[in-house]
């Protein structure tokens, strides 16, 4: 027998938490502040690249199109509504209504892919037309993998979400998984407003 | 051993700006010695101070110590405030703009050579001359740098100038060379395989064998006075000589190498790399790439008797 | 945080202990250590990779110095030469500096806050493998003869599609890519594992200033490193598919990539510096027999120095023909961050004076930090000023003071740090005598290599030039660096000479050789694969010197799987328990899917939509839970 020791039990302490008292959460964070920088970057470049040059976009490019664009950011803040369901279902432990609202945002998401294209169509430049296409190019495409990465995930989690091998402590990575959505529209608006709409100003 | 011209210096300057520069590095360094003998001597006594008898935990001196150590975080606050200070008023002073009546020079950087190009208000006296740039004593020089192909830095020590050309950018610094010399200067930023021999000469001279420098690069190439020299021409614009360089005057008219219409008055030859004497230039035109592994300039595979003639030419060209 | 007293008798201590050892070892054979996600484990991977690029960076080093030796030496054509200066350069600060330096945190991080683990397990051997990968691409390029050649910092328009004809410059970009994932996975990994399993009782303020300055580096890492990423990506774009980023005919800017590229390569040096601080206050502590002096002072000057860092990049381009405002304000602040390193080093040296110093080789190699790196700082506060840059940038000066600064603010710290630390990883004591010589060649040889260079650079010779001719009067004191160079190449085998004799004869160790303040000397040399038996919680800065007798332990644990103590962000308070993953070989296996993404990325675009499916495939292997992990988990529900 050895002498008696304090100790502080840890036994008791919960094992499914939510928000900053998770690990996913702050590595979601992580990822944020790295792809938000990254876009941070690209818009930076874009304004570096804008700012000596009179001619914005340079004979003989085009203005971009804003129709595309606009209904794509439309759907994308729609998206945020399922999405944020689907946060609250996790928060309440509610598996049904987390599989119903991440079906939902599995088809927004699918949508994005095309609605993407044709984000890169209304740009109407080519990317290695000049600097000014190439940057429009980079900046979308950097943000697209986020979007791929967003579509991927979305879906492998529904279909994670109907698999047996669904269980409690998984609710809190669809919370972080709506975290990140959040990060993804939220993201895109000022790369919109640069690209779609700052060459007209 | 053909001595080599030319100082290549920060240690002696030659103009107001390297002598300004000079001044601030002197300072810079004393300050710097003197924080340094300091800084090392506090840590030798903090290791080998005599601490017999001392209690381990003292608020006292604790309390001693942050002072100490706030005294000298707040004098090396100062002291960098007091540098800084004294390099924007040398900046300053560099950057002020030229006093009028500059000579306006363009220098263009390439690989692995130095364009300089002499303007004038009527364009048939513009000259166009290769890695040696004169320039009158006493007067300010206006360089206007560019950069032909990727990103070159025109630099010479002794005159305590320094710019990157960037291509797309034209960019001007200005200086004055207050004696005569022959001050070296190198290309400061790396550009490929022969960066290390891009070297190029500032020849300061008085205004009067400046202006006469200067009437001969804007005469033509001289005509050929004998017939190896004739012979010579001929060869060098049925060659691919002239696919490349230039000689006012002649047929010759390429623009990718140096102008070589005065190429004969030049001290050195490949970008300040060899003394411009027969041997080397013969060497250089045979195989460029022994000298300068990797310069643009192909070999050559010359007869002796055409060879011979080329540079009869190529010395008739003052 | 409330506490009972517990029995804990031999044989419940003795099961648990068997079970901690059975739940945290890692596999057998060879797909164990392939799937070993222990941070030790990954640490030394690093470490000793990072040594081995440290060498080859060494002999590309003692090559470029042979070949200047003499004006016109023909060791090295201009070819040779460029690609061994840019590997040199590259090799240094991307698979050595960084990976070596924050590696030590994975290493020591989790021992000196009390967890067992580090957040993130498997991501951190994916990170490792991600960092081998990108390494082994370099050199591959160098024995095929397209090693980058175009210098570490890789200028445009020399590096773009026009200039630079073969992959020796996308084989660069990609290498960059790679030990820049690598980087970012660190920093996670180190940032959240300091944020959520600190000890209870470790709140910020009680955090060791090691631990603070891997903190202050993780965050650095987060936000430099994507300017790089995207810089190389931009490089990689126009020399693959035709972008127009840099080229000037079509609205380009060849300054655009400078810009991106300082604006990480200047906090990429203090990415580099800041961890050995954190070094350098565990040593001097330890051998000033005191806690450092000025704590909070010592925290704030890490956390400023960190922020300043972001402010100076443009003093890389002061000859660029940037506007006068500009060149002001980063001369400034350029001088100013000479501030917090001073207040550091005062603080420094005020600890051996109130201390009682004992003059261990560790120490010594801190002191020789305090000596040669201040050095580097004087020239640095020159460079600062821009009329001094303007003859000075570009030339052997600047090569002068970037060694001054690198080997005395990180190497110096770091060789401090293998004599210091060891021991607790191998068990061993490296030898004493040896250390002196190995210190005493160190100084010696990096004073006769670089002092020199200040008036080299002074003298006209620039940077990056293979050769020089005879008359440039350059010649003897180059000779004599080359001579320097040569006395450092003896004290690193020396280094290695001692490495290699502890291993076989080196002194036992034991738990605590320097009688150490920090919690990874509360466990044995090299410590178990659980790190701590019983969990500790710390009251204040110094917990081994400072400990009562009745100092609480953390128990209730699981030990039949992978379970780790969570606290709260600000003070430590236990808050919630987590289980971490087992050992998977999907971190090697998404790795691979990663280099063939990048490397297919050097010959074509496709590499993306190829890697868009290789990954995915990866990520879903990993990331899905699948037979024992459900097992335990279903377990644990049961029992509730």
């Amino acid at each position: 027998m050895t002498a008696p020791v304090r100790a502080l039990d840890a036994s008791r302490l919960p094992t499914t938490v939510f928000d900053h008292r998770s690990h996913m959460w702050w590595g979601t964070l992580g990822f944020m502040l790295i792809e938000g920088t990254t876009l941070f970057v690209c818009v930076a470049s874009y304004y570096y690249l804008r700012v000596n040059v009179t001619d914005w976009p340079p004979e003989p490019a085009a203005l971009p199109s804003l129709f595309w664009p606009t209904l794509h950011v439309a759907v994308l803040l729609l998206s945020l509504v399922p999405v944020a369901l689907a946060d609250r279902a996790a928060r309440r432990l509610d598996l049904a209504g987390l599989r119903r609202w991440f079906v939902v945002a599995s088809l927004f998401a699918l949508s994005f892919l095309y609605l993407r294209w044709k984000d890169f169509e209304s740009l109407n430049v080519r990317w290695d037309a000049n600097a000014y296409g190439s940057i429009a190019w980079m900046t979308a495409g950097f943000h697209g993998t986020i979007l791929m990465l967003q579509v991927v995930e979305t879906v492998i989690f529904t279909g994670f979400l109907f698999s047996g091998d669904f269980d409690e402590r998984h609710f809190s990575d669809a919370t972080d998984s709506a975290f990140y959505w959040y990060f993804f529209v939220g993201s895109w608006i000022p790369l919109y407003l640069t690209l779609y709409l700052s060459p007209r100003l | 051993m053909i001595q080599f011209p030319g100082a290549h210096s920060a240690h002696d300057p030659a103009g107001p700006q390297a002598v300004l520069v000079h001044r601030l590095g002197d300072l810079l360094y004393a300050i710097a010695t003197v924080v340094f003998v300091l800084v090392v001597t506090a840590l030798l006594i903090a290791l080998f101070r005599r601490r017999a008898g001392e209690a381990v935990d003292d608020p006292a001196r604790e309390r001693g110590m942050a002072t100490v150590v706030a005294i000298a975080a707040g004098a090396t606050v100062a002291t960098l405030v007091a540098v800084l200070l004294l390099s924007f008023g040398t900046g300053r002073r560099l950057t002020a703009t030229p006093p009028p009546g500059a000579l306006q020079i363009r220098v263009t950087g390439h690989q692995w050579w130095w364009e300089a190009e002499y303007r004038d208000a009527s364009p048939d006296r513009w000259a166009t001359t290769a890695n040696e740039i004169h320039v009158p004593v006493g007067r300010p020089v206006t360089l206007e740098l560019q950069a032909g192909d990727v990103i070159h830095s025109f630099w010479v020590p002794n005159l305590g100038v320094k710019r990157d050309m960037i291509p797309g950018q034209a960019t001007s610094i200005w200086f004055q060379a207050d004696r005569p010399g022959v001050y070296r200067g190198q290309c400061a930023e790396f550009c490929g395989p022969q960066h290390a021999k891009m070297g190029f000469l500032v020849v300061a001279e008085p205004q009067a064998q400046f202006a006469a420098w200067l009437e001969r690069q804007r005469d033509s190439a001289r005509t050929p006075a004998d017939s190896l020299t004739r012979r010579g021409r001929e060869v060098f614009l049925a060659s691919s000589c002239a696919m490349c360089h230039t000689v006012g005057g002649t047929p010759a008219g390429g623009r990718l190498g140096p102008n070589l219409t005065h190429v004969a008055g030049r001290r050195t030859i490949a970008a300040g790399t060899l003394p411009n004497v027969r041997g080397h230039l013969a060497g250089w035109i045979i195989d460029p790439q022994q000298i300068k592994p990797g310069a643009h300039m192909p070999a050559s595979a010359i007869e002796p008797d055409d060879l011979r003639a080329i540079l009869a030419y190529l010395e008739s060209l003052r | 945080m409330t506490t009972d007293a517990i029995q804990l008798d031999t044989e419940t201590l003795e099961r648990e202990r068997r079970e901690l050892e059975r739940s945290w070892s890692s596999r057998p054979g060879l797909l164990g250590w392939l799937s070993d996600t222990d941070h030790k484990s990954v640490g030394k991977r690093y470490i000793v990779t990072a040594l081995v690029f440290f060498l080859l960076g060494g002999i590309e080093a003692a090559l470029m110095r042979i070949q200047l030796a003499r004006p016109e030496n023909a060791l090295l054509d201009p070819d040779r030469y460029n690609q061994i200066f840019t590997m040199h350069g590259t090799t240094m600060m991307f698979l050595f500096a960084v990976p070596i330096l924050t590696a030590a945190g994975l290493y020591l991080v989790p021992l000196m806050i009390g967890t067992r683990n580090i957040a993130f397990p498997r991501l951190n051997l994916y990170g490792y493998y991600v960092y081998l990968i990108g390494g082994c691409l370099l050199y591959a390029g160098l024995l095929v003869n397209q090693a980058p050649d175009a210098g570490w910092f890789s200028y445009v328009p020399l590096a773009g599609p026009e200039y630079s004809l073969g992959k020796r410059i996308d084989i660069y970009a990609q290498t960059v890519t790679f030990t820049e994932i690598s980087a970012l996975i660190t920093s996670v990994e180190i940032i959240v594992t300091v944020f959520k399993q600190r000890a209870p009782g470790m709140s910020l303020n009680r955090m060791p200033l090691f631990v603070w300055a891997q903190l202050v580096t993780g965050f650095m890492v987060m936000f430099a490193m994507p300017w790089v990423a995207v810089a190389t990506q931009f490089l990689a774009a126009d020399r693959l598919v035709d972008t127009r980023l840099f080229d000037p005919s079509a609205g380009g800017e060849p300054l655009l990539w400078q810009h991106l590229f300082w604006f990480f390569g200047h906090p990429e040096v203090y990415i580099i510096f800041v961890p050995a601080l954190g070094f350098i206050s565990s040593i001097v502590e330890t051998f000033a027999r005191r806690p450092i002096f000025g704590y909070p002072v010592m925290v704030l000057s890490l956390v400023i120095t960190g922020f300043l860092s972001f402010g100076l990049w443009v003093h890389h381009m002061f000859v660029t023909g940037i506007p006068q405002l500009s060149e002001s304000f980063f001369s400034a602040m350029s001088m100013m961050i000479a501030i917090p390193t001073g207040v550091q080093i005062f603080c420094w040296i005020a600890t051996l004076w109130a201390g009682r110093p004992r003059f261990r080789v560790p120490l010594l190699f801190a002191l020789g930090f305090v000596v040669v790196f201040i050095i580097g700082g004087f020239t640095g506060v020159m460079v600062a000023s821009v009329p001094y840059d303007i003859q000075v940038h570009d030339t052997y000066f600047v090569v002068a003071h970037l060694h001054y600064v690198l080997l005395g603010g990180a190497v110096f710290p770091l060789f401090g740090a293998f004599y210091f630390w060891w021991p607790k990883v191998t068990g061993r004591m490296l030898s004493e005598r040896l250390g002196r010589w190995h210190f005493w060649l160190f100084v010696i040889g990096v004073n006769l290599t670089f002092f020199p260079m200040h008036q080299l650079g002074l003298a006209g010779m620039p940077r990056r030039i293979y050769t020089y001719l005879p008359e440039t009067g350059w010649g003897t004191l180059n000779l004599v660096a080359t001579i320097g160079a040569m006395t450092i190449a003896a004290s690193v085998a020396v280094f290695l000479v001692n490495l290699m004799w502890s291993l076989s004869e080196g002194a036992p160790a034991g738990d605590d050789p320097w009688e150490a303040p920090t919690l990874e000397w509360a466990t044995t040399s090299p410590p178990p694969p659980y790190n701590f038996h019983l969990c500790p919680t710390v009251q204040g800065r110094s917990p081994l010197w400072q400990r009562p007798a009745d100092q609480p332990v953390v128990s209730g644990l699981r030990t039949d799987m992978r379970e780790i103590l969570v606290t709260t962000m600000l003070d430590a308070e236990p808050d919630s328990r987590m289980r971490l993953p087992e050992p998977s070989v999907w971190p090697l296996i998404a790795a691979i899917a990663t280099g063939v993404t990048f490397i297919v990325l050097i010959f074509t675009p496709w590499g993306l939509p190829l890697g868009a499916v290789l990954l995915t495939g990866a990520f879903v292997g990993w990331g899905w839970p699948r037979g024992k992990d459900q097992r335990l988990q279903r377990s644990e529900e049961r029992r509730r």
